[in-house]
């Protein structure tokens, strides 16, 4: 556990305590709304979850990085930045495999576009953003993080 | 039917049990790397949905409206925009852990704009990442990278706060019963409602609806219903009905 996740369940836990103090009734009612909440959203993280560990079983990240290495920059940039896009993939996974590219002379433009989507924009999780926001919503900010990454992408190749 | 009708209502959950019993059928030691390679993620959301859905509902029920629409608000201006980059900056945890607390802070009146650079930012800027990031692939690439990203959550939000507009957003009210609103689209089936007042509320296909049926409404009742609702989904007017 990092220290940000620690210090959200030490703050959220002395929040709990001090609204127990106050409002015992507002605060038997946040825990009810809390618990409410995850229940409905419980299938659909699972869900998420379980497909993510079938993603990485049929395309393990190591391999589609080779992949990667021998294309075109062009081509790799898009195809990185596409397949960022399918899945989550923790950062202490995410950061060696693109640093071991990068080292062994992948450009460092696909590696960033693959790491901007990887994080920003989800496939996977689109259903639950749709429920959540409404699809055009959804559409829009996936889409321009999209874009954006593989702008991000191509400035960070010409500074580097 | 019954069968049928869970199905559908379900259909990412059976599609996605129904690859993994293809694999165990065909393949199963895939399968068993999948089920491995999910743990990592089922750990990482114990650690993180459960403190983020009691800080939201906390947060819910004792921020006011005003103070959320001034600070995050569409008069915000560019407070608004640093507030949202610091809420998105020091959270944890995947991209889905941020979506019941921005429907909150949307609920009460945050801007379009801000909810998607905390949602952007909930996604790539990760303090603990970037010292990661920086021990792999370099400071220079760290830093360069980190700038043009929050650059371009500045400008991409502000142009899909110009595309999609509040009314976008799941908010189609149903008028079903004299001046009560059920909110279907907004509804995520939590079953407070229908379980705290079962004669009022009743729940199909994971959604809740008004028993049209019910003869008098216990005002007591309906207000606790409306304020446990996690999503603020049921609303009255009391002036269109005598109290």
């Amino acid at each position: 556990m990092d220290i940000f996740t620690r210090s959200l369940w030490i703050g959220t836990a002395m929040f709990l305590i001090v609204s127990f103090i106050k409002n015992k009734s507002k605060t038997k009612q946040a825990l009810k709304m809390a618990l409410g909440m995850g229940k409905g959203m419980l299938g659909s993280i699972l869900s998420i979850i379980f497909l993510i560990g079938l993603l990485l079983t049929l395309l393990p990240p190591q391999e589609i990085a080779l992949f990667f290495g021998k294309q075109s920059l062009f081509i790799a940039t898009v195809a990185s930045a596409a397949l960022g896009t399918i899945t989550l993939v923790p950062a202490f996974i995410a950061f060696p495999l693109v640093g071991t590219l990068v080292d062994s002379g992948v450009s460092a433009v696909p590696a960033a576009a693959f790491l901007t989507t990887l994080t920003m924009v989800g496939i996977v999780t689109f259903p639950l953003e749709k429920r959540a926001f409404g699809i055009k919503f959804a559409l829009t900010r996936n889409g321009l993080s999209f874009i954006f990454a593989m702008i991000i992408a191509l400035i960070l190749g010409v500074i580097l | 039917m019954k069968v049928l009708r869970k199905i559908k209502d379900n259909l990412f959950i059976f599609t996605v049990a129904f690859a993994y019993l293809v694999m165990f059928i065909f393949k199963p030691q895939m399968g068993i790397d999948s089920i491995i390679n999910s743990g990592y993620y089922i750990k990482e959301m114990l650690m993180i949905m459960p403190v983020v859905f009691v800080l939201t509902a906390l947060l819910d029920l004792w921020i006011p409206k005003e103070k959320i629409e001034k600070h995050l608000g569409d008069e915000s201006k560019i407070k608004g925009v640093a507030l949202s980059f610091v809420l998105g900056s020091v959270s944890a945890g995947p991209i889905y852990a941020a979506f019941p607390f921005c429907i909150m802070l949307l609920k009460k009146g945050a801007s379009i704009k801000n909810i998607i650079i905390i949602l952007s930012s909930w996604a790539v800027i990760k303090i603990p990442m970037l010292t990661i990031e920086a021990k792999f692939l370099g400071p220079k690439f760290m830093i360069v990278r980190y700038i043009l990203t929050v650059t371009a959550i500045v400008i991409f939000a502000a142009i899909a706060s110009k595309i999609v507009q509040k009314s976008d957003l799941p908010a189609k009210e149903e008028k079903q019963k004299s001046g009560l609103l059920l909110n279907t689209d907004a509804c995520m089936g939590c079953t407070l409602c229908s379980k705290n007042y079962p004669e009022l509320f009743y729940m199909k296909s994971q959604k809740a609806y008004i028993n049209k049926n019910a003869e008098d409404i216990n005002l007591d009742f309906l207000r606790a219903v409306i304020k446990s609702c996690p999503v603020k989904a049921i609303e009255y007017n009391i002036d269109e009905d005598e109290v």
